[in-house]
């Protein structure tokens, strides 16, 4: 099932060119991806009475970056957050409808959602690492996994921040309380830990919207870096960003998938007037 | 009103908010300063001839030879007190029998003076109560002495309208005319060559015990046995507190049973110290029968229920206060929420956790009330680790009400208690000192 | 169905376990919360034992004895044969030195509260707080030893000097402030401008020379006034007011902050001082919270043991007259302490159970007290979240 997909920007159409939108840069071939990995069908959520997510069909395929966009509170984080049951801690939330991840149904019965987690990393809005030592940090999640050799634990803890870009920052200092770094740094550490899992699927949360604009291109170059290894979804409320490091674009409203294309196809083709008078600006 | 009446109620709004938090502070002041200023004293004094003798005899501690050839310069200008007793004596016998019955009452008040002042006279029978062996061993107390057998206090009750007063006859006058009136301006112009006051650092008043209940020796059992109470509540207290804050913060669902629970620890938290103490007695003694009777075992265990509220919320603050983003951060790399619990969260919130344990600790060292009925008594040695399941143990806290209140010699031994309180001031202090820096320092390191 | 399930499970990323394996895990959470659930229910189990307890031991004596002579009878002779079991004077006792304490601590603690959370600066409250921790910590023992030593000597030997220094210190502010407003009243509702500041400063002297003959009128009774004990229930009172004060202070202090800056910035626009913004629109939204504190804080005076143990001269009787704080009194947690010890050879004796009857009086009022400030504070925070 090896099918070489490049999205690239040689799909846009030159006709709506006068629209001020960041084309997406070459990207590197993906390999061994492409495959429906999430598959949505009729997927709801309710807080409450509530239906916070409404009746979304989708696939979401592997090693690929999946932007969602939004307008506040149109239910991107939330579909989000429940692709690794994060929404659990929320009492009364609920969920109809089938959500399939490697065919098997996220909410089914006998899911076990600490399995689950384990295969859905997350990083969040803010960056939240432990006050705790920057390796005692990515060593949390292989040792709640049953690591305890200290030589294998510090090649993943090595392993897992070179992936994500911050080792030469930090190699020195692994000992140091991980609250020292600034916020970029914290971030990365944050990707870091979740890598350290070895997880399939990598949520991300607005990952950089508390961050200064140099940490944000850091994070998105990260993204590239990890993209064509990983499932990769990003809940984000900037277009450019969206149109900068994704493959594929959802766009909510209201709880509704309004439209879910090939981001190159969702910027400057979008085949709902909806989406394209957010892209736009016509609302926010 | 014009506006500057206004500004002047104003003003003086804000001058009776910011007086009552001066009288706070002077509150604390005056409570605090005379007793650390006479608690010193317990430890730091001008000690006598007597003392070293004391401290000698009963704990084995100075330097013999030093010590005799004080006692023997010491002796020498007593000697000559006691040839002025023996002299008025042998004269008392030659004297008309009125005079002699007027005299020899009076005279034996002297000898009670002179005794309470230098100790017994040498040849005298050694008397059982170790109080009596010696004379005064610390010099303001001695000086004191020193009045009580120079001048005769009376009292002054003819004016009906007010209370009595006191007044001071000189005894050197009574004994005008006879050869013990050479006695008074002798001893008072030797007095200082008789009991060789010096500075006298005693730091024996903490670790040692007591001698002849409290009058000589220190407090050594007193401070041991509210360590054990204190740690024996904490033991208890700590863990169970701990875990029913993190079923109230991360299980408890809101609903009747839940808020019945807080209604329960509210109330808990209310009930006056001495319930506590009675509840122990019928419960934990009577029912349990977890000892015989008064025992370390059943104070610690009521204290560990009086301060379980405390430590509940507290803790219940401290998880509270851990941002949710760790939880999720945990529970998105796999953790159960059993395990994020003890990883994440608890030492998150230990620093505050820790705060609210130390204040606990120093209340349960404080109190007095609870442990009245269930493990205190006045009089005891040291007690071992091993001892705490049968015997009851002196406190502090409780020996501060009973030598203050009820021992047969409480002004005398002013002393002692002062420098108890100040003892469990020192402790529940530093306590909360502690406290409060810990807190400080969380706060920063929170702030990054 | 279950082998399926196996070769699932067997699949390197399956998340998926077997039914066995969920239901196992379900158990175990269920259990694990069960435990948990116990130990936090630990302290209710042990609120409702006291109250067993505390009622067991306490019933027999009604049963013996009757409700009539306990509440109505200030004959306190436990140790006759028979013995006399009236606690009126006891109870009375007890209410006495709590009221005084609260007519000490209630309106400083409040005022210093307001102090702290809306007129110090930052930078002065940090070290106020400690101030009011430490009050909050010293062992009750220690106050006690305190006015047992220092107070009630100082009391005795020079009460009527100290009763007038505090008369003079305490009211010739207010009387100076009244004078002033009072004429600023009288005199508000004239046109004329000169001749109202005429009249102001005619009736500033007036009012100033009535209250200077008060202050020294009142003051010379006062400084004639011989205080037979040092240990009495004026002694009592001041000590219990200041272990009352850091709970007032701290909780009231609690619901002022509780009261948005919203009201505050509101109330200020409209020109009003700080004084009259506090006192016109925080206090009243506070207004519960500072009741559940001042609840709080009495509950503390009245059950404190060591203080009125050691220095309320423990004698059972209705002082005459009865505002008299100037004699020694009883109260009900220092009569329980005191007489446990010689009671509780003879277990099962009405001497034994009256004290249990005290025991549980105590337990009541604080139980009620607490439902009611817990209440209170509840129907606040309802009312300030705009429920």
């Amino acid at each position: 099932m090896t099918t070489d997909v490049t999205t690239t920007s040689e799909s846009v159409s030159t006709k709506k060119a006068t629209r001020d939108i960041y084309l997406p840069p070459e990207r590197k071939k993906v390999t061994g991806g492409g495959n429906p990995h999430i598959v949505a069908k009729n997927f709801s959520i309710y807080y409450g009475d509530f239906e916070a997510v409404k009746k979304v069909s989708a696939d979401i395929f592997s090693k690929y970056v999946t932007a969602i966009i939004g307008p506040s509170g149109c239910g991107k984080s939330t579909f989000l957050r429940a692709i690794n049951r994060m929404n659990d801690l929320i009492p009364s939330c609920h969920t109809s409808g089938s959500l399939l991840f490697d065919g098997e149904d996220i909410y089914g019965k006998y899911t076990d959602e600490v399995l689950l987690r384990k295969k859905v990393g997350m990083v969040f809005q803010k960056p939240n690492p432990f006050p705790k030592s920057i390796f005692d940090n990515i060593a949390y999640g292989p040792r709640l996994h049953g690591m305890s050799d200290k030589k294998k634990l510090l090649e993943i803890v090595e392993r897992s921040l070179r992936k994500a870009a911050i080792w030469d920052e930090v190699c020195d200092r692994l000992d140091k309380n991980a609250l020292g770094l600034s916020g970029g740094q914290q971030q990365r550490l944050c990707v870091a830990r979740t890598l350290a899992v070895e997880p399939e699927v990598l949520l991300l949360d607005e990952p950089t919207s508390a961050l200064d604009p140099k940490a944000t291109a850091k994070i998105e170059d990260l993204i590239q870096e990890l993209r064509g290894s990983y499932t990769i979804m990003i809940v984000t409320h900037n277009m450019q960003q969206a149109s900068r490091v994704s493959d594929s674009t959802m766009f909510f409203y209201e709880g509704v998938l309004v439209e879910h294309a090939s981001t190159a196809q969702l910027f400057t083709n979008p085949k709902d007037p909806m989406t394209e008078d957010y892209i736009t600006g016509r609302f926010s | 009103m014009n506006i500057g009446t206004r500004k002047i109620l104003d003003r003086s709004f804000t001058a009776v908010g910011i007086g009552s938090i001066i009288t706070m502070a002077l509150a604390l002041m005056v409570v605090v300063v005379p007793i650390s200023w006479n608690g010193v004293g317990a430890v730091f004094f001008t000690g006598t001839v007597e003392h070293r003798k004391m401290l000698y005899a009963e704990f084995n501690r100075g330097d013999s030879q030093d010590l005799s050839s004080e006692v023997a310069s010491s002796e020498r200008y007593r000697s000559k007190v006691y040839e002025l007793l023996s002299t008025f004596e042998a004269e008392l016998e030659t004297m008309a029998p009125d005079k002699k019955m007027e005299y020899t009452s009076k005279y034996s008040q002297v000898k009670i003076a002179l005794q309470a002042l230098l100790g017994p006279p040498p040849g005298d029978t050694a008397p059982m109560l170790t109080r009596f062996k010696y004379g005064q061993t610390r010099w303001e107390k001695a000086e004191e002495r020193l009045h009580e057998l120079l001048y005769e206090s009376k009292w002054d009750n003819s004016n009906p309208e007010i209370m009595g007063k006191e007044y001071f006859v000189s005894r050197a006058v009574a004994f005008e005319g006879t050869s013990l009136a050479a006695l008074f301006p002798y001893v008072k112009y030797n007095i200082e060559k008789m009991l060789l006051p010096e500075f006298t650092f005693y730091w024996g008043f903490i670790t040692d015990s007591s001698v002849d209940s409290h009058f000589f020796g220190g407090i050594w059992p007193e401070i041991k046995g509210t360590f054990f109470l204190a740690l024996g509540a904490m033991l208890f207290a700590f863990p169970l507190g701990v875990i029913a804050a993190v079923y109230f913060t991360e299980y408890a669902k809101p609903g009747f049973l839940n808020s019945t629970l807080r209604s329960a620890n509210s109330t808990l938290a209310g009930v006056p110290s001495i319930v506590f103490g009675m509840f122990g007695l019928a419960f934990f003694i009577n029912t349990l029968k977890v000892s015989e009777s008064k025992s370390v075992i059943a104070g610690s265990l009521t204290l560990a229920i009086m301060i379980l509220p405390t430590i509940i919320r507290a803790a219940e603050e401290a998880i509270l206060s851990v941002p949710k983003t760790y939880r999720e951060a945990s529970l998105s790399l796999g953790s159960t929420k059993w395990n994020t619990i003890p990883t994440v969260i608890l030492p998150a919130a230990l620093p505050g956790i820790l705060t609210g344990g130390v204040i606990s600790l120093g209340r349960a060292a404080g109190e007095t009330a609870p442990i009245i009925f269930t493990a205190a008594v006045s009089v005891g040695s040291a007690i071992g680790l091993a001892d705490v399941f049968s015997s009851p143990t002196p406190a502090l806290s409780w020996n501060i009400y009973n030598l203050a209140s009820e021992h047969e010699a409480a002004a005398q031994i002013r002393h002692v208690q002062y420098g108890m309180v100040l003892a469990l001031l020192t402790i529940v202090l530093l306590l909360n000192l502690s406290a409060i820096v810990l807190r400080a320092r969380i706060s920063k390191k929170l702030k990054g | 169905m279950a082998e399926e399930m196996g070769k699932e499970s067997n699949r390197s990323n399956a998340f998926v376990v077997s039914a066995r394996k969920r239901a196992f895990q379900k158990a175990t959470k269920t259990a694990g919360e069960g435990v948990l659930f116990a130990i936090a229910s630990f302290v209710a189990v042990m609120v409702l034992f006291i109250f067993y307890f505390v009622a067991r031991d306490a019933i027999p004596f009604f049963q013996i004895r009757g409700f009539t002579e306990f509440f109505t009878s200030s004959n306190w002779y436990p140790a006759d044969e028979p013995g006399e079991f009236g606690a009126l004077a006891i109870i009375y006792g007890s209410l006495m030195v709590t009221l005084g304490s609260a007519v000490i601590a209630v309106p400083m603690g409040v005022a210093a509260a307001i102090c702290l959370s809306d007129i110090l600066p930052f930078s002065v409250r940090q070290y106020a707080k400690p101030v009011i921790e430490m009050l909050a910590a010293i062992p009750s023992v220690a106050f006690g030893f305190f006015a047992l030593v220092v107070l009630a000597p100082l009391m005795q030997n020079s009460g009527g000097p100290m009763l007038m220094w505090a008369w003079w210190i305490l009211v010739s502010p207010f009387l100076l402030l009244a004078s002033i407003v009072g004429s600023d009243l009288l005199t508000a509702s004239i046109k004329d401008e000169k001749r109202r500041q005429q009249l102001y400063v005619l009736f500033l002297i007036l009012f100033g020379l009535i209250a200077v003959v008060l202050l020294f009128k009142v003051g010379s009774v006062l400084n004639s006034i011989q205080i037979i004990t040092g240990t009495n229930a004026l002694n009592v009172a001041i000590i219990l007011s200041f272990m009352a004060l850091p709970t007032i202070v701290s909780v009231s202090e609690d619901a002022l902050q509780a009261v948005g800056r919203d009201i505050r910035e509101g109330s200020y626009a409209l020109g009003a001082t700080r004084a009259e913004t506090i006192i016109k629109t925080i206090l009243p939204a506070a207004s519960s919270g500072i009741l559940a504190a001042v609840i709080l804080g009495i509950m503390r005076a009245l059950g404190e043991t060591m203080v009125v143990w050691m220095a309320s001269g423990n004698s059972s009787h209705i002082p005459e007259p009865w505002f008299n704080y100037l004699e020694a009194i009883r109260t009900l947690t220092a009569t329980i302490a005191g007489d446990m010890g010689e009671a509780d050879q003879v277990t099962g004796s009405a001497r034994f159970h009256v004290l249990f009857a005290m025991g549980l009086l105590l337990l009541i009022i604080s139980f009620i007290s607490n439902l009611v400030s817990e209440r209170i504070v509840v129907r606040q925070r309802k009312i300030l979240s705009g429920q």
